[in-house]
């Protein structure tokens, strides 16, 4: 039952039908959320390593500066620069975070289905179809610096749509935490992740109609020609800019640092200590994104103001919620035992890159700060040009090591709830592998773009000379880094296919005390076969059922 | 005199009722509501400060030879406050199951819809801004704010159709009313989206 009304006694006990239509009609007509969800996740996996592979022929495009080797021109190289970019984010890493909460959220919550299920599974077509018209365009010689204006135009219809159907899934998302909650689950008990879904999905409903504004009106701009040529289509690049830097893009670490919460409490047996505290700081690191996310107000076609007091702040004080959440999870497994698994690891991997990230940030604001004391002063600062860092090559680094940090995360909540998506759990070892390649990627990405950075090089992306020496190097650093991580997606990709046609252990490996862990793997149709009952509220915050022995499976395939 | 205690007529098996739950379409219509606001107020950040810019480097905002009458957006403005009184109207008569009340008040409010949308058209026919040209020098950005309005308007006079509709089907009476709610909540959102825009558009120039 698709759930557009309000629930009433008869609704959580309603069973649905399992549908006796062919495999394929099935997929493409179905509202269930578990299905829907499997296809976002999967879909987004495998566009993250078409995006990580295009990523790494840029990289290698940027070894030798001064010339365009692997590609026809520079314009050909912005594009396919812009392509991995758009499609890492909202082709792989976003996607893949909407998916496990498509899938998962319903279950957290003891629902049924997820709300508006029709509107879900329109959500994921829209935007898996928007995605390939997008690269269509791409191909076509459109989007940033695009030289056919057809193409450029059917690249913004494209990226808007992909934009639009994300934040249609969000809004499912939302109201099934907000309004489908089982009785008794109050706010200040939603599991971790299932809060920071709900963040995720505020936040991504208030920032991403402004990218569509933008869109908006860069298409009205190219229709009008004002952006007549490739030169001055270049500025396209300026719509997603203030999206993908710090603290704007640690909207999509949010649900990665609440699964990791999850994570942490399943695998070591140890609840987080203090719950609500680590919920109010999801809160206020997603209010922080949002804040300077808001920034871009008025950004049409400019660059960043890096010298903003609320960015300044935001970067500043972002990195307090995550270490504070780093703190807790590292508390729980402090004093409970330590499995050495993909899940655990993943997890405390992402949230130690995420601290990285956010500590590194720090340096780009000494430039805004000094300028501050200056101005207030009305004395000149002697501060060296390797900390002029804003508009230089740095803040992709930062972007590697969030984005990086983002794709650990989903390989650890991946490897934890895949025995609950499908019915079998991936492979353990490999997943080792994933998370190791993973890891040298993202270190590579951020050492190689924020040393470059340091260097001097300039916003990619780039063609140019009179660099100083290292500089190449440093990019060779991040191309290899790009190729690690698409070497990560790949063994991922192989690993989530194994399983879902039929690889991988049936034995659950693990339990947890949030509701998901409270019906089959995977879940039958309509999640539950009796309503949901809540473990006493003690056990959110205590040793109880978490980490409970993993009971005979009552899996029923993949 | 005899104690009472009311509480012994009640039975052991009597249990505690059910809280009310929040209605998911009536969550779902405030969550777009609130999206469709936030790219509304980027756009018209964009406005505001594209705006400013010119005026601070000493230029005039609208080109030559154009002129935005006051006559249209303030009739537009009326159109929809009434239109919010209807809607009122349609929610207070379902909420009464009175359903002859709920069709007129809705059918009301949907031509106060086609109105708008056919001001705005007309109002654009004698504004005379060009959407594009060498002399503008920079492109209009009233179209997008302003176009962008008219799409949340289309939506919002779609949505009260759908949702009369259903009524007319029996989907919604007084029993449950989320249909009507849904609707009236992104219509008075919508309305209050345009005041906005005529203040800062119509009346600011």
């Amino acid at each position: 039952m698709a759930l557009t009304q309000t629930r009433t006694e008869s609704d959580s006990t309603e069973r649905i039908e399992p549908s006796s239509k062919p495999a394929l009609e099935q997929l493409l007509s179905t509202s269930d959320h578990k299905t829907v969800g499997r296809m976002w996740v999967v879909s987004g996996v495998v566009i993250a390593l078409f995006a990580l592979a295009l990523s790494a022929a840029t990289g290698f495009e940027h070894m030798n500066l001064g010339s365009v080797d692997l590609f026809e021109d520079e314009g050909q190289f912005t594009q396919a620069w812009s392509m991995g970019r758009t499609l890492l984010l909202f082709g792989g890493v976003v996607p893949i975070l909407v998916g496990l909460a498509t899938y998962l959220a319903p279950l957290q919550v003891g629902s049924s289905a997820i709300a508006f299920g029709r509107g879900a599974a329109a959500a994921f077509w829209t935007w898996l179809l928007s995605t390939l018209v997008l690269v269509l365009a791409y191909i076509g010689n459109g989007g940033p610096a695009g030289g056919v204006k057809d193409a450029v135009l059917l690249w913004i219809l494209a990226f808007g749509t992909v934009v639009l159907a994300i934040c249609w899934a969000l809004v499912c998302i939302a109201t099934t935490i907000l309004g489908a909650r089982t009785v008794g689950l109050r706010m200040d008990r939603l599991p971790a992740s299932t809060w920071a879904y709900l963040v995720f999905a505020l936040l991504g409903l208030m920032s991403l109609p402004i990218l569509i504004g933008e869109l908006g009106l860069a298409y009205i701009d190219v229709t009008a020609d004002y952006l007549a040529d490739k030169q001055a289509r270049m500025s396209l690049l300026s719509v997603t800019t203030s999206i993908s830097l710090a603290p704007a893009l640690y909207w999509i670490s949010i649900p990665v640092l609440g699964m990791a919460i999850d994570i942490v409490q399943s695998q070591t047996g140890r609840p987080v200590r203090f719950h609500r505290l680590a919920l109010s700081l999801l809160g206020s690191l997603g209010l922080l994104a949002f804040a300077a996310d808001t920034l871009s107000f008025g950004g049409r076609g400019r660059p960043v103001d890096f010298n903003n007091a609320i960015l300044v702040i935001g970067v500043l004080a972002a990195v307090l919620p995550i270490l504070l959440l780093l703190s807790l999870a590292l508390d729980s497994v402090k004093s409970g035992s330590i499995p050495i698994n993909t899940p655990l690891v993943g997890s405390l991997l992402s949230m130690a890159l995420l601290l990285v990230g956010s500590a590194v940030s720090l340096l780009a604001q000494i430039e805004p700060i000094v300028g501050f004391i200056e101005k207030v002063s009305g004395r000149s600062v002697s501060l060296s040009s390797a900390l002029s860092l804003n508009g230089s090559a740095f803040h992709d680094g930062i972007r590697g090591l969030i984005v990086g940090a983002t794709f650990l995360g989903c390989v650890g909540a991946i490897h934890h709830w895949a025995h609950k998506i499908w019915g079998r759990s991936l492979d353990d070892k490999l997943g080792m592998v994933t998370l190791l390649l993973g890891l040298v990627g993202t270190l590579a990405w951020g050492v190689g773009m924020v040393g470059a950075g340091f260097l001097g090089e300039p916003a990619l992306p780039v063609i140019s000379t009179g660099l100083k020496s290292g500089v190449e190097a440093l990019n060779t650093v991040a191309a290899i880094g790009f190729v690690s991580l698409a070497g990560a997606a790949a063994l991922l990709t192989m690993n989530v296919v194994r399983t879902a046609f039929g690889g991988g252990s049936l034995l659950e490996p693990w339990s947890g005390s949030s509701l998901e862990w409270m019906t089959s793997s995977p879940p039958p149709v309509g999640n539950f076969t009796e309503a949901p009952v809540l473990p006493p509220a003690s056990s959110v915050e205590r040793d109880s059922l978490v980490g409970a022995p993993a009971s005979d499976s009552t899996s029923q395939g993949a | 005199m005899t104690d009472i205690t009311i509480f012994d007529a009640l039975p052991d098996t009597v249990v505690a009722p059910e809280p009310t739950r929040p209605r998911l379409l009536v969550i779902g219509t405030a969550l777009v509501a609130g999206a469709m606001s936030m790219g509304m107020a980027g756009l018209l950040g964009i406005y505001v400060e594209s705006r400013a810019a010119v005026l601070a480097e000493g230029g005039v905002w609208l080109p030559s030879g154009v002129s935005i009458p006051l006559t249209q957006p303030n009739m537009m403005a009326i159109t929809l406050v009434m239109s919010v009184v209807a809607m009122a109207w349609a929610v207070s008569a379902i909420r009464h199951d009175d359903r002859a009340n709920t069709y007129i008040a809705l059918t009301l409010c949907v031509i106060f819809g086609f109105s708008y949308l056919a001001q705005t058209a007309f109002l654009f026919e004698i504004m005379g801004m060009p959407a594009a040209g060498d002399d503008l020098g920079r492109p209009p950005l009233i179209y997008a704010l302003v176009g962008a309005h008219l799409i949340i308007m289309g939506v919002a006079t779609l949505y009260v159709v759908i949702m009369g509709l259903r009524t007319l089907g029996g989907n919604y009476s007084a029993k449950d009313v989320e249909g009507i709610y849904g609707a009236a909540l992104f219509w008075n959102v919508a309305v209050v989206l345009y005041l906005i825009v005529w203040y800062a558009i119509y009346i600011t120039k």
